[in-house]
């Protein structure tokens, strides 16, 4: 440590150089990451934060709620299987929520409705207001990022192409669903709003997109086998199952792998290099008895106080970032995420420098000597 | 047990092809506390090869070498280091400094290199270097020591951890002829009054005085040469 602190103390701009550059690839790490996290928070935190454990979809269906049918009928049966304690019903759509009467673009905003049944596990606490009624069905509780768009508790907003206008009777809060805020309705509500067109329901008697199960060790297969056309998923699947999740996590993570992996090589060469440099000087200290355990060591342990610092340098900045930009920004940074990738490049930057540490191990004292005959 | 160095029938041989090269062909000498031994020869005539068997940096093919009655001929590499470290002090060719530590630091970090450095050795850094009249340079950096303060602080780290054999590889090739006699002098001076074995590998025939024996290395063979001694 003495000799890498010495080193880095007295060359401090050609460390300052290569500390440069890991700061802005751990800034960059750090948004990207911070950047998958918001996008698939938007993109699922409906579904991720409910409280069910398994999803019962249509056979065929890839397990996808916009592309599943199945009448509730089915949740008395489900509720017999063996491992289930709760079952509910749930329905999606994608609509554009209308201010009023109003004809200008900016007073259209896109939602998500999901209907669920008033009072069930599925229907999440609100923050502000009341919960949904059975008896009332235009009483909706939405997400609350609803409220930077200018709507109140107690507010009517009318459908895009639909009659229908719901009133908000609650906030609720991380409830978003596809990129948009989350709207949640009676299932009856939902009903008349997703098939409100004759036949679409393609006559199935009280259909629902999926049926959400509550339980621990629920055999699927069994429930695959039991009930005809019918297709059970764990939620983490249903999430993936999302139109559009996997491919936009996919993207984030493919840029993030790539970045590692650019990382690790651009400083494995840069102290690869830095080593190199000082042949020399490792020889003389061999020569003169340094073992190569206490020269390994000086340059791992140079490493790790370079990388630790551009690490944290890299973290402040992410922060700061994350102050400074607009609220409506998909960014979201979890701590443990930035642990986790804080932890990776330090690792990262750790085996890169073993490279050298072989070098050094390989360097013959004898050509510090200055001739070698 | 006898101190010193003791080299018996060293030999040394490098492959070539087929062709056999020796480098070092059935050396011996025998250096004893206290005596300040030179080697001259022309160049390619196997001097380092015998200031790297000698310094347990290479290991002769034949032969045996003793430091302090221990023989370093079948040692490991971490053994080899070890020895190095704690019974060899080596004086290379100016400028062999590290250059980002002080003139003190280059003498701690041989300290460092076995572990932890004590306050005693911090003030036998300073005393030694004091004595070497580096007094007010202890926080210079090597680039800003002229070529004679440099050798000169490459004999305080070659004493900082009181070896029994002192080797110096051409101690003087890149100083004038003042300061190459000022600092073979204070080789010489330490070697007597600190009681080392020490070998001086030289082309520099006025440096001789200094020095008790002067051996001749032709062709891998070491012999006593008759110099006239100013004592």
């Amino acid at each position: 440590m003495f000799l890498a602190l010495k080193e880095l103390k007295h060359n401090k701009k050609r460390f300052l150089m290569i500390a440069i550059i890991f700061v802005l690839i751990s800034w960059l790490v750090f948004i990207l990451s911070g950047l998958g996290n918001g996008l698939s928070t938007l993109a699922a935190s409906a579904f991720k934060n409910m409280k069910a454990d398994y999803v019962v979809f249509e056979q065929g269906s890839k397990a996808s709620m916009s592309k599943s049918l199945l009448s509730n009928e089915l949740t008395q049966q489900l509720t017999e299987m063996q491992g289930v304690t709760a079952v509910s019903p749930m329905g999606t759509i994608m609509a554009s929520a209308i201010k009023g009467n109003s004809l200008k673009s900016e007073d259209k905003l896109d939602i998500a409705i999901i209907g669920i049944e008033p009072g069930s596990f599925l229907e999440p606490s609100v923050i502000e207001g009341s919960g949904l009624t059975p008896d009332n069905l235009n009483q909706v509780i939405v997400n609350k990022t609803m409220k930077d768009e200018g709507y109140k508790l107690g507010d009517t907003f009318q459908l895009d192409g639909s009659m229908e206008s719901l009133t908000i009777a609650g906030f609720v809060e991380d409830q978003t669903y596809n990129h948009v805020a989350a709207v949640f309705t009676p299932i009856a509500e939902w009903r008349k709003l997703a098939f409100a067109a004759p036949g679409s329901d393609k006559g199935v008697i009280e259909p629902v997109n999926a049926i959400m199960l509550q339980g621990h060790n629920i055999d699927s297969g069994a429930i695959n086998e039991k009930l005809a056309g019918t297709d059970t998923v764990t939620r983490a699947e249903a999430v993936q199952g999302m139109p559009g999740y996997k491919e936009e996590n996919g993207t984030i993570l493919m840029m993030l792998a790539f970045l590692l992996v650019i990382s690790a090589f651009v400083l494995g060469v840069f102290f690869y290099v830095f080593t190199m440099q000082k042949t020399s000087q490792f020889g003389i200290m061999k020569a003169i008895g340094a073992r190569n355990g206490f020269l390994g060591k000086a340059v791992v342990s140079q490493v790790f106080v370079l990388s630790l610092s551009s690490i944290i340098v890299g973290i402040i900045l992410t922060y700061g970032t994350a102050a400074i930009m607009p609220k409506g920004m998909p960014f979201m940074l979890d701590t443990k995420l930035v642990i986790t990738y804080s932890i990776v490049l330090l690792v990262i930057s750790l085996l890169s420098s073993l490279v050298s540490v072989r070098t050094i191990s390989k360097i013959d004292p004898l050509k510090a000597l200055g001739r070698v005959e | 047990m006898s101190k010193g160095l003791q080299i018996t029938g060293a030999s040394k041989y490098y492959n070539e092809g087929s062709n056999r090269v020796s480098a070092l062909d059935k050396v011996s000498i025998t250096v004893e506390p206290g005596e300040f031994i030179a080697v001259v020869g022309p160049s390619g005539s196997g001097k380092s090869t015998f200031l790297s068997i000698a310094g347990a940096l290479l290991q002769a093919s034949e032969g045996e070498v003793k430091l302090n009655g221990q023989d370093i001929s079948k040692l490991s590499g971490n053994q080899l280091s070890n020895i190095r470290l704690h019974e060899i002090g080596f004086i290379m060719q100016a400028s062999n400094l590290v250059p980002y530590l002080n003139v003190l630091d280059q003498l701690l970090i041989v300290k460092r290199m076995s572990g932890k450095v004590s306050t005693a050795d911090k003030s036998f850094a300073v005393k030694l270097l004091e004595e070497l009249g580096l007094g007010t340079k202890l926080k210079n950096y090597p680039e800003e020591l002229s070529g004679g303060e440099k050798q000169r602080t490459a004999i305080a780290r070659a004493l900082i951890n009181d070896p029994n054999v002192i080797l110096a590889d051409e101690p003087t090739a890149s100083l004038d002829t003042k300061r190459a006699h000022e600092v073979v002098s204070l080789i010489a001076h330490e070697v007597r009054t600190r009681h080392k074995a020490a070998i001086m590998v030289t082309h520099d025939e006025r440096l001789l005085a200094y020095c008790d024996k002067v051996y001749r290395m032709e062709d891998g063979k070491l012999s006593l040469a008759k110099v006239e001694s100013i004592h």
